[in-house]
């Protein structure tokens, strides 16, 4: 059980450097609202109010995805400032402690932004939910958690890459395709009611598989990336 | 089909196929010219 | 390397017979096969396609494999461990060239064979994100510092592999709630007329992929030879630095 200390404590100081600026969510937040924004115009939301409900599972899931991504840069950057990293490299706790710390750190931080971001969509978007809307709150952590346990882990990966801020996206997104199919369709199954209630449990069993086998391969994987000079 | 009707540009699916294999040949050949000038650039013994 | 000039004839060799392949393949194609009754000549695109496509489902298990490969002797034998690296950059690109000239080929075949450029089906977008994949792994090769490249992509060709069947997986259950048109013959169903062409193109273009990744490999043995040549006179010349 030392490991759970170990993953509590790198938990514990993310969150303390997070509340001491609060940069991450204040950005996440702002950008956020912003896609809300520029979505209801693209898309005209009172206009069209059943196919607004028919894509807003999927306005809500790729605003969620590109918000996510300006946070996930800098949860590592701040790990290179007063050479961090080198410490965390030689210290006996193992690497993947680290990275399971910071990735629920960053699904702490997104989960906030989506709690403030619901009412807001509710509101702009004109949404009733049609079907089961407790099945979201089961959705939205185990979707969050998709992004951003490959998110964290490729945000380390291209830590001293040059465009690192461009190559998170090129190789995140790619990745994320099926989750991102997966809480789509489960989230505007909900939202519309139109999909059979076993159509949806299918997909969030898929999502919760999808979630398990890459945070496996995550921990299994992050010694080598911190480690790879 | 025969020769003759291979060179007979008239219909557009004709044109297209040809294209399309051309297309294909092409494309090998570009990668492979790649290879080759880069491994002239290449000293090495 | 003395071995040099053997490998060196038979890549000449290996070469020669691919391109006799792929010309009885041509021939195949365009003159013996028959004509198929809904689409006419325009089907003939499908033995060049088809050999693609099933190649650019191959060539990224090589890559796979060679960098698991790599992470394995990375620490235990550099000198292997190089190699494997050399294959898997390779075998990357020439699934990166497969996996395009399929998608491309599928695209201008699908427009006049069945009036649309394209469909989200399993199939398609499965070989799409392949691309994809492939496409973030060269750039990441590309943007990564230098003594980390073959890491970083050996452990993202690990992610791609992992993440294709799922891909292929949840597209197909989305398409039996939501089906959208589909490409192509429905699993199997080839005229035995046809079969000729199709084994024969299938076999020369998976030797002209060989010879493509060999030949690829070799420039990449050779950079990393250069390379380590380089070092070597710099660190001579820093010794020879009176102190």
């Amino acid at each position: 059980m030392r490991y759970i200390t170990y993953v509590l404590d790198h938990l514990r100081k993310d969150l303390r450097l997070e509340w001491r600026s609060r940069d991450s969510i204040n950005g996440m937040l702002f950008f956020v609202l912003l896609m809300v924004v520029v979505f209801s115009i693209a898309f005209d939301p009172a206009g069209y109010p059943t196919v607004t409900r028919q894509i807003s599972g999927g306005i809500l899931w790729v605003g969620l995805l590109f918000a996510s991504m300006t946070a996930l840069n800098q949860s590592w950057t701040r790990e290179q400032r007063n050479q961090v990293l080198e410490a965390q490299r030689m210290a006996p706790s193992p690497a993947s402690a680290l990275f399971v710390g910071k990735a629920i750190a960053n699904m702490l931080f997104v989960l906030a932004v989506e709690a403030v971001l619901a009412p807001i969509f509710v509101v702009f978007f004109n949404l009733h939910v049609l079907g089961n809307a407790w099945l979201l709150a089961l959705i939205l952590p185990l979707g969050t958690w998709a992004l951003v346990v490959n998110g964290t882990f490729f945000a380390a990966l291209g830590l001293r890459a040059r465009n690192r801020e461009l190559l998170l996206p090129l190789i995140l997104l790619p990745l994320s395709l099926p989750a991102v199919l997966m809480m789509v369709q489960a989230t505007t199954g909900v939202l519309t009611g139109e999909l059979d209630p076993i159509y949806i449990r299918s997909w969030i069993t898929q999502l919760a598989g999808y979630d398990i086998i890459y945070t496996a391969v995550c921990i299994l994987l992050f010694e080598t990336v911190l480690n790879a000079e | 089909m025969t020769w003759q009707t291979f060179f007979d540009f008239s219909t557009m699916a004709h044109r297209h196929l040809v294209f399309v294999y051309g297309g294909v040949i092409a494309t090998q050949l570009v990668y492979l010219g790649w290879i080759a000038r880069n491994w002239n650039r290449t000293s090495g013994r | 390397m003395a071995r040099s000039s053997t490998l060196r004839n038979i890549s000449w060799l290996w070469l020669a017979a691919t391109l006799a392949v792929l010309v009885v393949g041509f021939r195949q194609a365009i003159f013996v096969a028959p004509m198929e009754e809904t689409m006419g000549n325009l089907q003939r695109i499908f033995y060049y396609h088809l050999a693609h496509a099933i190649l650019s489902l191959i060539f990224p298990y090589v890559n796979v494999a060679a960098s698991l490969a790599y992470l394995y002797w990375r620490h235990r034998d550099p000198l292997k461990a190089l190699g494997a690296d050399a294959l898997a950059v390779a075998s990357a690109e020439v699934t990166v060239l497969y996996a395009g000239i399929c998608l491309a080929t599928g695209v201008l075949w699908g427009k006049p064979a069945w009036g649309i450029w394209w469909t989200w089906d399993a199939r398609l977008t499965t070989e799409l994100i392949l691309w994809l994949l492939y496409v973030s792994y060269l750039l990441l090769r590309r943007f990564s510092p230098s003594g980390q490249t073959g890491v970083l992509s050996a452990v993202l060709a690990v992610f791609a592999a992992i993440d294709v069947p799922i891909v292929f997986m949840s597209i197909r259950w989305w398409r039996t709630q939501h089906p959208a048109p589909v490409f192509g013959p429905e699993g199997g169903g080839i005229d035995p007329a046809m079969a000729p062409a199709v084994l024969w193109n299938l076999a020369g273009w998976a030797m002209w992929g060989i010879f493509l990744i060999g030949f690829r490999f070799a420039l990449e043995r050779r950079r990393q030879i250069a390379e380590q040549e380089a070092a070597l006179l710099a660190l001579e010349a820093s010794l020879e630095t009176p102190q």
